[in-house]
């Protein structure tokens, strides 16, 4: 995304005198400096940029004072899952540990969201800026917060960007992301997950589909034989991207610098790493992730030395849902069709370990079938 | 003489709720935050002031996607 131009950063909309809610709120009471100081140096003396990061309770509080409450356990807030999944992976011994600490604080703790970077500003990990001179967005606007960030996997999946793909059908019924992804949700309800597939009120698609298992609906005899066989994406979507080996350091003015090694569209079904009563699906899409046994060589070697504990290849909801796809086109389409299957071969060496519990073997690929439904 | 009263009190209370409302618009707009933040002239020429002391804040090694 295009970064905005640097007054454009922070520009602010006399409008804003005419919000009831944030109106009379003065600058200096968010944001600290001195209101009546001209001089613009010594003015910022002592200013928050973004007063609502990592403690929103003095800005929004008052008002808003239930989302305060659960804000900082949401995942967007405390990354948590990030810190949980390295924690696994990492060594045991406490020096590398608190290199791979330092070594997070640097690359990663950068891309997380606060009220101010969803409400009223692009993200930081964009370069930040107004999204409309500081007007409070009650929704936060698709293309400039949430795919500003979501952007190599969801925005290019959603849109349709990737050649030869197109854009999800929801993309189509001019669905933004709010529409699945709610307030509630993004916010948090107090509980600190550990994964984002946890989260209880995150979205699922029978939420709106209601209809789909009953008698009269369309597809029943398909949805109602594959219903704990296969998640909905194995059969709705469309190709996806993944990324491989993410490496961190610092470039020679010490500025921190990322480098992923390839990425690539691919759509691969897989054994189901999280099977639970919510999610009971034995296959389901695998994404591969940046993930890699030397994603902080720079720092310290041999830092995740335990990296076999998770796969590489992890579940994924891409974001290219279409009704009819290659995979599901008949049945064989899928059944007995070998290059649809994340297998053995197409897993690297140094990542078989880490993988062998989503890697279908071919035994259980499911036979070409005889019989079509009509 | 009772309606005369009636509507002076709600004339007093009309120019009460317009001053103070006038009061609180200028006290907010009267600050430098707001004078300065509302004028792109002004801010053009400060970002400019800072970029030419501002070194660079990403590194030109970063490459593929995040």
């Amino acid at each position: 995304m295009e970064p905005l131009a640097p007054h454009e950063k922070i520009f602010v909309d006399s409008d804003i005198v005419d919000d009831e809610n944030h109106g009379e709120i003065a600058c200096h009471e968010c944001h600290g400096g001195n209101p009546d100081d001209p001089n613009w140096k010594t003015a910022h003396k002592g200013v928050v940029k973004d007063p609502t990061y990592p403690d929103a309770t003095a800005a929004c509080g008052d008002c808003h004072d239930e989302i305060n409450e659960n804000y900082q356990k949401s995942l967007h807030v405390s990354l948590r899952p990030y810190k949980l999944i390295i924690d696994k992976r990492a060594s045991s011994n406490t020096v590398i540990r608190n290199k791979i600490g330092c070594a997070m604080n640097t690359h990663c703790s950068e891309c997380h969201a606060s009220c101010g970077q969803c409400h009223i500003s692009r993200p930081n990990s964009v370069e930040g800026g107004f999204l409309d001179g500081h007007l409070f967005q009650k929704k936060p606007p698709m293309q400039e917060v949430c795919t500003a960030c979501h952007g190599s996997r969801i925005q290019k999946e959603y849109l349709g960007e990737h050649e030869g793909l197109l854009p999800s059908i929801h993309k189509k019924k001019y669905m933004k992301c709010d529409k699945c992804h709610t307030g509630e949700e993004m916010h948090g309800n107090g509980k600190e997950y550990a994964d984002r597939y946890d989260v209880e009120n995150g979205p699922k698609c029978v939420d709106c589909h209601k209809e789909i298992y009953k008698r009269e609906a369309k597809n029943v005899i398909t949805h109602r034989i594959h219903k704990e066989k296969a998640s909905c994406h194995v059969c709705h979507s469309q190709p996806y991207n993944n990324c491989s080996a993410c490496h961190v350091g610092k470039d020679k003015q010490g500025l921190a610098f990322f480098k992923t090694k390839s990425s690539w569209v691919d759509f691969k079904i897989g054994l189901n790493p999280l099977k639970s009563e919510k999610r009971p699906e034995k296959f389901v899409t695998l994404r591969h992730v940046p993930a890699d046994k030397r994603t902080f060589d720079f720092y310290v070697k041999d830092a995740l030395s335990n990296f076999d504990t998770l796969p590489t290849w992890k579940l994924a909801t891409p974001h290219n849902i279409r009704l009819k796809t290659t995979q599901n086109a008949s049945c064989n389409a899928c059944h007995g069709n070998e290059s649809l299957f994340l297998l053995e071969k197409d897993v690297e060496d140094n990542e078989k370990g880490a993988n062998k519990n989503v890697i279908v073997p071919v035994n259980l690929i499911p036979k070409k079938q005889k019989w079509q439904p009509k | 003489m009772k309606y005369f009263r009636v509507l002076a009190m709600a004339v007093a209370f009309c120019l009460a709720i317009f001053l103070s409302n006038t009061f609180i618009c200028h006290a907010y707009e009267d600050t430098q935050c707001f004078k300065c933040h509302t004028s792109a002239k002004k801010l053009i020429e400060i970002t400019r002031e800072i970029a030419k002391t501002r070194p660079a804040l990403k590194s030109a090694e970063t490459a593929g996607e995040g």
